[in-house]
């Protein structure tokens, strides 16, 4: 039995319960299916393990489900329906190639109904995590550093406004698919990145957050709906990223900089993929985000070393970015791109050219990245006050080592220096 | 009577079937994996005869008028929902494997009850009176 077999199940099966119930019974296909979860966690000791776990997971879902329908006065009007459905899935048997595809589209039903635009980001981002990854409220908890209240709340609200907004189970089809496709697209990538931003060893879960928003992604890549350039850009940025993880941090849990890690350590298989996805998303003319993003990517996880990086050709695709997104934050990353091409000194002044640049005053980068730069300028008092200002905002602990590593190379080099030496104010 | 062996029987009564609710399917599967090494030790070892989980559903029938009502009788948390028969030296014996059962954390109760195979007075008639020399 693989490792999350019981996840990845309860993703497929509250996709096909919910088929049975309506998009507006979700808690009750979502409660069904840990029902037959637990069936199996009291019978498989005793009876061992069955030949086809997945299949005696569907069947025993479908069961319950069957049961349901036909205790409940609501279902009676599409009572034979349904029972001829689940009885005909049942004849074909775990695994058969008709009915993979059927809960493939079931799957896809249910993405379009957790981003539905009436739904916030965020419960959107947390009711795909529940009910198509199979994540527990505490692990979803641990992933969007919040509480187990709060996110069962934010998964309450989310279901009721399927129910009141009668939210659909189905996927749009004509000039719908598209705005509803780039929906869909953002919150997978607000999945992604949930789990990338602080996936540095503070918690396993996050890392699965990844591989959670990749397999949802290749999911809908994969689907003659979805399968369209931006989706597989965002893809390749997905693969081309989560490629690197596995370096990030060293043994004690310290996060490492891109020059200082071991890049045998990224994932080659994950970077493969990813430029094959790179190479299907540059069909047709459109440009997307994603395609800028996932080609810097690109980028580094192709450079043999640090120091045959392409940082022209990043800047170029930050220049880009730029263009589309005003985003500080990519001002900011951009900055970082032109320092490598031109220099500290021409960064520093790409940082003070941001507008907007205010509303990064509380993030912990942009007082890291101007430490960067004053100490390759050779500024570290300078540099020491940028660091410790970005320790102080930084909120995971092993952000917070590696600014006070920083800060502590920046005193070090004071100490050996004349005071004459010392950067000036 | 039993002269080959010490051992007697016991039942583990495990109770508590509500304990699940809040378990992800991760945590779902771990736990089964774990309560499933755990009946294959005590397998291996000899220790347990084998044992079956309840279903929920039950009738329940008392009185002269055979009154039958339908289950589940007790409270979930209170109604059986699985058990072992173990073989072992002593009560004490049983209640340590008791205590290695992997869902006590998430609110299982385990009862330990020895099993009399016989009924003790003719299990006594059936002794030879016993010389203590």
């Amino acid at each position: 039995m693989t490792e999350h077999l019981f996840r990845q199940e309860s993703g497929k099966l509250v996709s096909v319960l919910t088929g049975i119930f309506g998009a507006d019974r979700l808690q009750m296909a979502e409660d069904v299916v840990q029902e037959a979860l637990i069936r199996a966690m009291q019978t498989w000791p005793y009876q061992g393990i069955p030949k086809n776990p997945a299949a005696w997971l569907m069947q025993t879902a479908k069961n319950m489900a069957l049961d349901i329908v036909r205790r409940e006065k609501r279902f009676h009007e599409k009572q034979p329906e349904i029972i001829a459905e689940v009885e005909e899935g049942a004849g074909a048997g775990g695994g058969s190639p008709m009915l993979e595809g059927e809960i493939k589209d079931d799957r896809l039903r249910l993405m379009f109904t957790c981003c539905h635009p009436l739904i916030p980001p965020d419960a959107q981002a947390a009711l795909a995590l529940k009910t198509l990854c199979g994540l527990g409220t505490t692990e979803i908890a641990a992933a969007f550093l919040s509480t187990e209240a709060a996110i069962a709340k934010r998964l309450t609200r989310a279901r009721q406004r399927i129910q009141e907004q009668k939210i659909p189970f189905e996927i749009p089809s004509g000039p719908e698919l598209a705005s509803r496709l780039d929906g869909v697209r953002q919150t997978l990538l607000l999945l992604f990145n949930e789990g990338y931003k602080a996936s540095s060893g503070e918690s396993l879960v996050r890392e699965d957050i990844c591989a959670e928003a990749i397999r949802l992604t290749t999911l809908l890549a994969e689907h003659p709906a979805g399968n369209q350039p931006p989706t597989h850009a965002l893809l390749a940025l997905m693969l081309l990223n989560g490629a690197r993880l596995p370096a990030r941090v060293d043994s004690d849990g310290n996060i490492l900089r891109l020059k200082e890690q071991d890049r045998t350590l990224w994932n080659r298989e994950m970077i493969v993929r990813g430029i094959m996805h790179l190479g299907r998303s540059a069909a047709g003319d459109e440009l997307s985000e994603y395609h800028l993003h996932a080609g810097i990517a690109a980028c580094h996880d192709t450079a043999a070393d640090d120091a045959s990086t392409d940082w022209r050709q990043i800047l170029a695709l930050y220049d880009r970015l730029a263009e589309m997104d005003d985003s500080p934050v990519i001002a900011l990353n951009r900055a970082v791109a032109v320092a490598n091409v031109h220099g500290p000194a021409k960064g520093l002044k790409a940082v003070k050219a941001i507008s907007g640049r205010s509303e990064l005053s509380s993030y912990y980068l942009l007082y890291a990245v101007l430490g960067e730069f004053e100490a390759q300028l050779g500024n570290d008092l300078v540099a020491a006050s940028h660091f410790h200002r970005a320790a102080q905002l930084a909120e995971l602990k092993s952000e917070q080592a590696f600014l006070a590593q920083r800060l502590v190379e920046c005193e070090g080099r004071l100490r050996s220096q004349p005071p004459a030496a010392r950067g000036h104010l | 009577m039993n002269t080959t062996s010490e051992k007697s029987d016991y039942l583990l009564l495990f109770r508590g079937a509500d304990w699940h609710r809040g378990l992800s399917p991760d945590e779902i599967q771990k736990t089964m994996t774990v309560w499933m090494a755990w009946f294959n030790r005590l397998i291996e070892e000899g220790r347990c005869k084998g044992g079956q989980s309840l279903g929920p559903d039950s009738k329940v029938i008392s009185g002269k008028a055979k009154n039958v009502v339908d289950g589940p009788y007790a409270e979930a948390k209170e109604s059986v929902a699985g058990y072992f028969l173990l073989t072992v030296s002593s009560l004490e014996e049983a209640a340590e494997i008791a205590k290695e059962c992997p869902t006590l954390g998430y609110g299982t109760t385990v009862e330990v009850r020895p099993l009399l195979a016989r009924c003790a007075a003719s299990e006594m008639a059936a002794k030879p009176a016993v010389v203590h020399a």
